[in-house]
């Protein structure tokens, strides 16, 4: 390898052939040198190496509200003009944008992992029957929900506009965090003798697919429907986790989730603080997204499995682990309305349907 | 409710689920490499159909409920459209070799470079960053429209998502950490017929992305070592040339594997490998072809400056020609060779006019 003191005098061998030796040289145009919007840029690595934000200097850290143009310009290059336009759909930073996207991108980087070498599967060991066949069902509805968070993304990361870069790379990282969840619970239901369950409801899953209008209302239903009640889930599953593999397959996928969330209510923040006529579409959108919920949660299925999970068996599950279902539900609608409050969404209790109120809630009993 | 728990009142659980489950009893074991996707292809739970009815977007192998919406709007549902045989292997390596752009390259090792080189390295860097964004999306597009019956192929191309990003955001690191830019975009990649992107079929997109496209960047990534000046670029390029290596395989195989099961699609493929190598050597996509700003800037990166341009650019025309010698192995291999014996494919008078 040549250095820059010597780049003038020698090159590494490449064993040319006598024809190659030969070959006519064609007089360089060169047309292309000292074409530049800005020059002289050197960006040094700080204490978390050389990240994607460190690069917004000058012109380069210029993000525009707008970005008009539909080729694949980097941002800060020299655009080339008169080429048939890519099927960018979302130019407007308000449509994508968050500030923390490129810190994002780097943390998602920095905290990879491995299913298959970072989770210790010989730590797993028999369970009860009843307890095997819950943990099974919740898995298979998380992989539901990881393919769907697949999809969904990459159904949306090719529309957006190149000028803002950072958000399609941050999503390229969730897209593979939701590979990876998918990949994780499968292998968790197909190693302890135990198999796939009974696909989930699709309510929710519909209303994402279908939300077709503005990556912002997708954002909403991702995040503070589906997104947030998984989080609180898998939170619920590593307190009443059965062993080492279960507990570490949560705690990674948790971080994972962690910054999906991060990035989606950043996300409404800043849309609404640049478009607070967007505040009316994202209600619905929760509304509806509740509405969807609800559906969904009438279904007995991932309840039941949870409530055995939580309560230690089907005994336990008609007790303890049915209050405990409700307790993380709680926990849920906890967080909903404290994610809400920071957005400043006018979105109460009341406004829920009732399974989410546990003051009216129906339990035996009463 | 805990006043409820000590009245002892019970929920009354359905628990008809439990009687509603796939193939019971499986017990995966890991392997050497930990626990892979290939070890999880026990019984049943390893069988991808050849054709998928999943429009829900159940796990394969999970028991489809009555009344569910074909909520996936999966236009890929056939098992050769997508398939490989060695998706497992190429998806958990990915994983492995996922790398840092941040803190894995040592940019502290780059040093001021004579202008030229500088320039040489920024446009080739600002010509990758682009050509990495449509890497990314495009298969990233093909993903959300394939049936999860067939995860295995799709998780590879979600690895293959963020290994484009990486390389997005390294070359743009490049070109502003050593006191130059991003320079003047090619278009390179934008709309044209026969685009990766705007590829109607998947094996059609695969052919020119992974087959040609990534075929061409991988040889230069692979000649990194004579176009680095520290040891920065040393391993941007290394590190680059690992991950595209999984996305030829990834082609190669696909290809193989579709020459294998639909003999019908035969002579439909042969039309994308003409296409594929008419543009080789004049299509912009590819950084040795004959678009002068990248040309150039290669040959003043290789040659060791600009009055050593000439050495630099006949080292271009000895890269041109492994490429079209490693295209040709890769297509043989995907098991399409007999077009470099009977004269259907070009490679020939290419390689002979390789300097043109």
């Amino acid at each position: 390898m040549a250095t820059a003191k010597d780049a003038d005098r020698v090159r590494p061998a490449l064993t040319l052939s006598k024809e190659e030796l030969e070959v006519e040289v064609p007089e360089p145009r060169l047309n292309w040198m000292n074409q530049w919007r800005e020059w002289g840029v050197r960006v040094k690595p700080g204490k978390k190496g050389l990240t994607l934000g460190s690069l917004n200097v000058g012109l380069y850290g210029e993000i525009p509200m707008n970005w008009p143009d539909r080729s694949r310009n980097p941002r800060g290059a020299i655009g080339v003009t008169g080429t048939p336009p890519v099927a960018i759909q979302i130019k407007d930073k308000v449509d994508l944008w968050a500030p923390c996207a490129a810190d994002l991108y780097e943390e998602a980087i920095q905290r990879r992992w491995a299913p298959a070498t970072d989770v210790d599967w010989t730590a797993i060991h028999p369970l009860p029957d009843d307890v095997e066949r819950a943990i099974c069902q919740v898995c298979t509805e998380i992989c539901q929900y990881a393919i769907i968070d697949v999809e969904l993304i990459t159904s949306w990361q090719h529309q957006m506009a190149y000028g803002y870069h950072e958000v399609k790379q941050f999503l390229a990282t969730t897209s593979l965090d939701a590979t990876r969840r998918h990949e994780a619970f499968r292998k968790r239901a197909l190693v302890n003798g135990g198999g796939l369950g009974y696909e989930g409801p699709c309510q929710v899953s519909r209303l994402l697919l279908e939300s077709r209008g503005g990556w912002t209302e997708t954002v909403t239903g991702l995040t503070l429907v589906r997104g947030l009640f998984t989080q609180v889930m898998i939170r619920y599953l590593t307190r009443f986790a059965y062993n080492g593999v279960e507990r570490k397959i949560y705690e990674c996928v948790t971080q994972d989730l962690a910054r999906l969330l991060t990035y989606g209510i950043e996300h409404i923040k800043y849309a609404l603080a640049h478009a607070p006529d967007k505040q009316g579409s994202v209600i619905t959108t929760l509304a509806i997204g509740f509405r969807m919920f609800n559906r969904d949660l009438r279904d007995p299925v991932l309840r039941e499995a949870l409530a055995i999970i939580f309560g230690g068996g089907i005994a336990g599950a008609r007790s303890e682990g049915m209050h405990v279902f409700y307790e993380m539900l709680d926990e849920y609608v906890e967080e909903l309305l404290g994610a809400c409050q920071y957005l400043r969404l006018p979105v109460a209790m009341e406004q829920l349907p009732t399974v989410f109120q546990k003051d009216k809630r129906q339990l035996p009993g009463e | 409710m805990d006043q409820q728990l000590q009245n002892g009142s019970e929920f009354e659980l359905d628990l008809g689920w439990m009687e509603k489950q796939g193939e019971w009893g499986t017990h995966a074991e890991p392997s050497k490499n930990g626990l892979t996707l290939a070890d999880i292809q026990v019984g049943s739970y390893g069988d991808a159909p050849v054709e998928s009815r999943n429009l829900s977007g159940r796990p394969r192998g999970a028991i489809s409920r009555p009344g569910s919406m074909p909520i996936g709007n999966y236009t890929v549902r056939t098992k050769s459209e997508i398939w490989l045989e060695n998706a497992s292997f190429l998806y958990e390596e990915a994983l492995q070799r996922q790398w840092s752009s941040a803190t894995d390259i040592p940019w502290d090792t780059i040093e001021p470079l004579p202008d030229d080189i500088e320039q040489a390295q920024c446009q080739m860097a600002t010509f990758l960053t682009e050509v990495e964004f449509v890497a990314g999306d495009v298969p990233s597009r093909w993903v959300s429209q394939m049936s999860p019956d067939f995860y295995e192929a799709r998780n590879v191309l979600m690895a293959q998502v963020m290994d484009e990003a990486r390389h997005m955001d390294v070359f743009r690191k490049r070109a502003l950490a050593n006191g130059g830019g991003l320079m003047r975009a090619t278009g390179a990649t934008s709309g044209f017929v026969g685009g990766i992107d705007l590829a109607r079929d998947f094996t059609e997109m695969s052919s020119r992305l992974h087959l040609s496209g990534e075929g061409a960047v991988l040889t230069i990534f692979r000649m990194g070592e004579l176009m680095a000046y520290n040891d920065a670029e040393k391993a941007i390029y290394r590190l680059c040339a690992q991950d595209e290596a999984r996305h030829v395989a990834f082609g190669v195989m696909h290809m193989r594997y579709m020459a294998a099961n639909a003999p019908e699609r035969r002579e439909e493929i042969e039309s994308y490998l003409d296409e594929a190598e008419s543009g080789m050597l004049t299509d912009a996509a590819n950084p040795a072809g004959q678009l002068n700003q990248t040309s150039e800037s290669l040959s003043i990166m290789l040659g060791g400056g600009g009055k050593y341009f000439d050495e630099g650019f006949r080292k271009l025309v000895s890269i041109r020609k492994r490429q079209l010698q490693e295209y040709q192995k890769r297509v043989t291999s995907a098991g399409f060779g007999d077009r470099f014996k009977n004269g259907r494919s070009r490679l020939g008078q290419m390689l002979e006019n390789v300097a043109n």
